[in-house]
This record gives structure tokens, sequence and C-alpha cells, in this order.
């Protein structure tokens, strides 16, 4: 009987691996380390990140609104949530600052908690990283190859690159509006190689162009050395019939009259003998991929960073509040060995920042790889596994930010040499409170 | 959050924090290095004081474990 169900387990968990292989299979995902920008606003970047962060803003806002808009003495529903929540934090930050200065803690700590952990949870909803706008990969591409001063590679000056660099993108239909990522859309690369001429390139471009979006016959072998023949049947072939792109020949100053975007841009084809001033690709697939219009907030560097400076800041504030310049004598002490500690103690504050900026990104952003390349290589099986690993995740690494910001904050106002002697003279209350953070510890 | 929470997220936070102070330490070293001729004098230099930091800090964050287990510094 266990072999049949442990068959039967088997065939049910091949099943549907199947059926997601099938139906499901995500785009191969293209991973962007940086937020996408969206759109501009004067000289800013909106990008998708921050978008996130002001849609759970709202969400935040509203339903706090909502849990306290006509409270009750007893509270039901949505107040009855907000109130556990908030009751529960309390008593965590009062545990482990004390009560005078838990209260004072509470609000910079449970809005850092509850805003990374709705940021971290909202990023695993399904309509994160699907559906967006187009951005046009054979724009940049050509225009990089093209530009006598391109902006991501390098050339040198005697016109070859010094460096050599990848333009991923995936085969797409549809430019216009918010468009989704297709499920079994195929991920392609056009590769500059070091020390080849932006002529070169733009020849093995056309050959590239060609294969994928024309059908054009060429081996991996061939696209990477192409012959002067293989150039000019692969320009043949982008000619604009059956949905193919088209290819704009002739020189810079005529290219204009075909009003193309490209026009003034042009390069002389070293096997064409003629300028290519663009690949026309209307009416055929498109080069590109989809900026997505939400992506986790923590998945961007600059939003854990932000959060960790506004982290450092509250702690300096509170010890010079509780020590006043005091709180200085802890990072410069002219006593022997302390000076070097001191020096040390001050460096490690700025350290924790950085050590809060790259913890909360490393484990978002390595999450949200991992859930899109899964959804790509196994959807449907163990992609529910991971999203279950990401939910507990998104709570640990916000309780892990909220509670080293409240810890260190308690360290902040702590007198000098408490540590040492802990159980002696702690004669105002910043010291006592900051006592209980030892007994807390102690506690579990 | 439980009571294994506040533990967790120290030691969790000591693993970072160490990491963060050597990576550091030897990247603006290199710098450092590349941007004198010094090299690799400025890279271990770097690497030592990352180092020292992330022991202070690191005992400093531990101080509540070694009281806890009773092997710390005590009064």
């Amino acid at each position: 009987m266990k072999l049949v169900i442990g068959l039967a387990a088997f065939v049910g968990v091949l099943v549907w691996l199947g059926i997601g292989l099938v139906v499901a299979q995500g785009p191969q995902p293209e991973i962007i380390v940086p937020a996408e920008v969206i759109t501009k606003v004067g000289p800013l970047n909106l990008t998708n990140t921050l978008i996130t962060s002001w849609v759970v803003m709202a969400f935040m806002i509203l339903f706090f609104w909502s849990a306290t808009r006509s409270m009750k003495l007893m509270p039901s529903g949505i107040q009855n949530f907000a109130e556990a929540v908030i009751g529960f934090l309390v008593g965590q930050v009062e545990e482990i600052a004390g009560e005078k200065n838990g209260r004072k803690f509470f609000m910079v700590v449970a809005t850092i908690f509850l805003f990374v952990i709705c940021n971290n949870w909202f990023g695993l909803m399904p309509f994160f990283n699907a559906f967006g706008k187009h951005e046009d990969v054979h724009h940049h591409v050509f225009h990089e190859i093209t530009a006598e001063h391109p902006h991501d590679l390098v050339l040198g000056e005697d016109g070859h690159y010094i460096e050599g660099d990848g333009f991923g993108g995936w085969i797409m239909e549809g430019d216009g509006g918010l468009i989704t990522a297709m499920p079994r859309t195929k991920a392609i690369e056009f590769e500059v190689f070091e020390g080849e001429t932006p002529g070169e390139a733009l020849d093995r471009y056309v050959v590239f162009v060609a294969k994928h979006f024309a059908d054009f016959e060429a081996t991996d072998e061939e696209l990477e050395h192409p012959s002067a023949e293989m150039v000019a049947a692969a320009a043949a072939r982008l000619d604009g019939n059956d949905g193919r792109p088209h290819i704009l020949l002739g020189d810079a100053h005529a290219a204009d009259d075909h009003g193309s975007a490209e026009a003034a841009h042009g390069l002389a084809s070293p096997t064409l003998h003629q300028t290519i001033t663009g690949i026309d690709f209307e009416g055929a697939k498109k080069f590109g991929l989809v900026i997505p219009l939400f992506r986790g907030a923590f998945s961007d560097v600059n939003n854990t960073l932000a959060l960790g400076i506004v982290a450092f800041l509250c702690i300096e504030f509170w010890g010079f509040q509780a020590l006043g310049f005091g709180y200085l004598k802890k990072f410069f002490n002219l006593n022997g060995v302390n000076a070097f500690v001191g020096i040390l103690e001050l460096l490690s504050e700025f350290i924790r920042i950085i050590s809060f900026t790259f913890r909360l990104f490393g484990n978002i952003f390595a999450g949200e790889v991992l859930i899109l390349m899964l959804t790509f290589l196994m959807p449907f099986l163990f992609v529910d596994i991971i999203y279950g690993l990401e939910l507990f995740v998104g709570f640990i690494q916000a309780a892990v930010f909220a509670l080293l910001t409240l810890v260190f904050a308690v360290g902040a106002v702590e007198h000098h040499g408490d540590d040492e002697h802990h159980e002696g003279h702690h004669g105002e209350d910043a010291g006592a409170d900051a006592h209980n953070v030892h007994g807390a510890a102690a506690a579990h | 959050m439980g009571s294994w929470m506040v533990p967790t997220a120290y030691l969790l936070g000591i693993g970072w924090y160490f990491a963060t102070c050597i990576i550091l330490g030897v990247v603006i070293g290199r710098w450092a290095d590349a941007a004198t001729g010094f090299e690799p004098v400025l890279t271990l230099v770097g690497i030592t004081i990352g180092l020292a930091v992330a022991m202070v800090g690191g005992i400093r964050m531990l101080l509540p474990f070694m009281r806890r287990f009773g092997t710390g510094p005590t009064e």
C-alpha cells in the first residue's frame, strides 16, 4: 500500500512538473541588478522599486487609517488585528529596551519592521516582475555600436573595443502600452567582443538580427565570425517583408528620408561597403524586454541604503539625546588601548550602515532571482516551496533589521563602560533601560 | 516574534557584520593600492583593520550571549 502511495505521489509530482513546463513556464529571466527606470520626473529617475515603496506606503496608511477611524473599546475586525500587531511589537520592544526607552524607540523600530515586512511580502505577489512597459533593446544596441562616444561600450583610441559587453533581451511581440512577460519567450543575447571594431560588430549584429527575427540560417560559429557573403545575405534577408525587420542602407544624410529615429546614426559596414543607418522593426517581432512596473522595493540597494542611513541617524540621535557630548567618549578616548578601540568602534558605527544595507538587499534580491529562475526552470512545483521560504525570509529580515536597530539604539544610550560593569552604577534611566537588553537576551 | 527572535537577529547580524567588515577592508585596501602604487601593503592594512573592526564590533554584539552562557567577562 505504501509503495502504491509513494508511486502515486512520485507520478503526481512528475505530472505537476510536466503541466508547469508545458503551460506555465515563465520567460527566461534577464537579471538586472539596478532598479529599472519607468519614467523621468525632471532630473530624477522614477524607478519601479520606488513606485512599489509608494504603493506599500499608501497601503499601510490606508490600513491604519481604516483600523483607527472608528475605534471601539471592544475592538473587532481590522482594529483588532492592528491592535494585536502593535501590542505585540510594543511588548517586544519594551522587553528589550525597557519601558522608557522602549516607548521612545518604538515608533522608528515598529515603522521599520512593518515597512520592511510589507515590502518583502508585497514583492511576492504574482503581478510583481510580471508586467510593465516595453524596453527596446535593439535601439540601445544599435545606438551603442554606431555612436561616436558609446555609453556602455569602451572604445579605444585605435578604434577597437577595449572591453567586451553583452546586450540581453527577449524576442517579443507588441511594443505598446503595458505588456506582460509572455510565457515561453526566448531570451537572446548579442555580444560585442573585445578587440573588434564597431564596423565588425555591426556586421555581426546584422547576421544576429537576421537569424533571430528573419529565419536566417546561421550557426553560432557563423554568428561570431560571419563571412562577407553571409553578411550580404543576412542584409538581403532583412527586407521588411512577411513580418521581417527592414535594414536601412545608404549614407546617413539620405537615411533621414526614412524618418527613422535611428537615421541620425549610421556606420559604414566593412563588408557591405554601405552605411547601415538603422534596422526598422516595424511590423516585426521586437528585440526587447519587459521593464516591470512593480519590483520588490528592497531588491534595490538604494532603498536598503536609505533605510540603513535612517536607522543610523536615529541611533546616533538617541545616543546624543541620552548622553549629550559624553556619547563621543565611546569613540574618542585617550586612555591607552581604549584610544585604538574607540577608533575601531567609530568605524564600526559606519560599517553598520553597509552591513544593514547589504544584508537586506542580498537576501531580498537573491530571493527574487531564485523565484524568477525557478519559474523558468521548474514552474509550479519548486516555486511553491521557494515562495514559502521567501515568506519566512521576508519576515526574518524585517525582524532582523528592526531588532538590530533596537539593539544598537540601546547600546547607544548606554553609558560607556556599562558593558564591563553592567550591574553596577546605572544612575540614569538610559543606562537602566539599556541594561534590559542583556536581561532580555539572557531570558531567552 | 518568539523567544528565539532576539538571539537569531543578533547572530544573523554578526555574520553579515563580519563579512561586511572584511570585504570593505579588502575593497578599500585594493582601491588605495591602485591609487598609490603601494600594492599589496594597503590591501593587507585594509584586511587587518577590517578584521580588527569585525572583532571589536563582534565582541560588543556577542557580550550579551557571553553573559548568558557564563563564559564572558564578568564584573
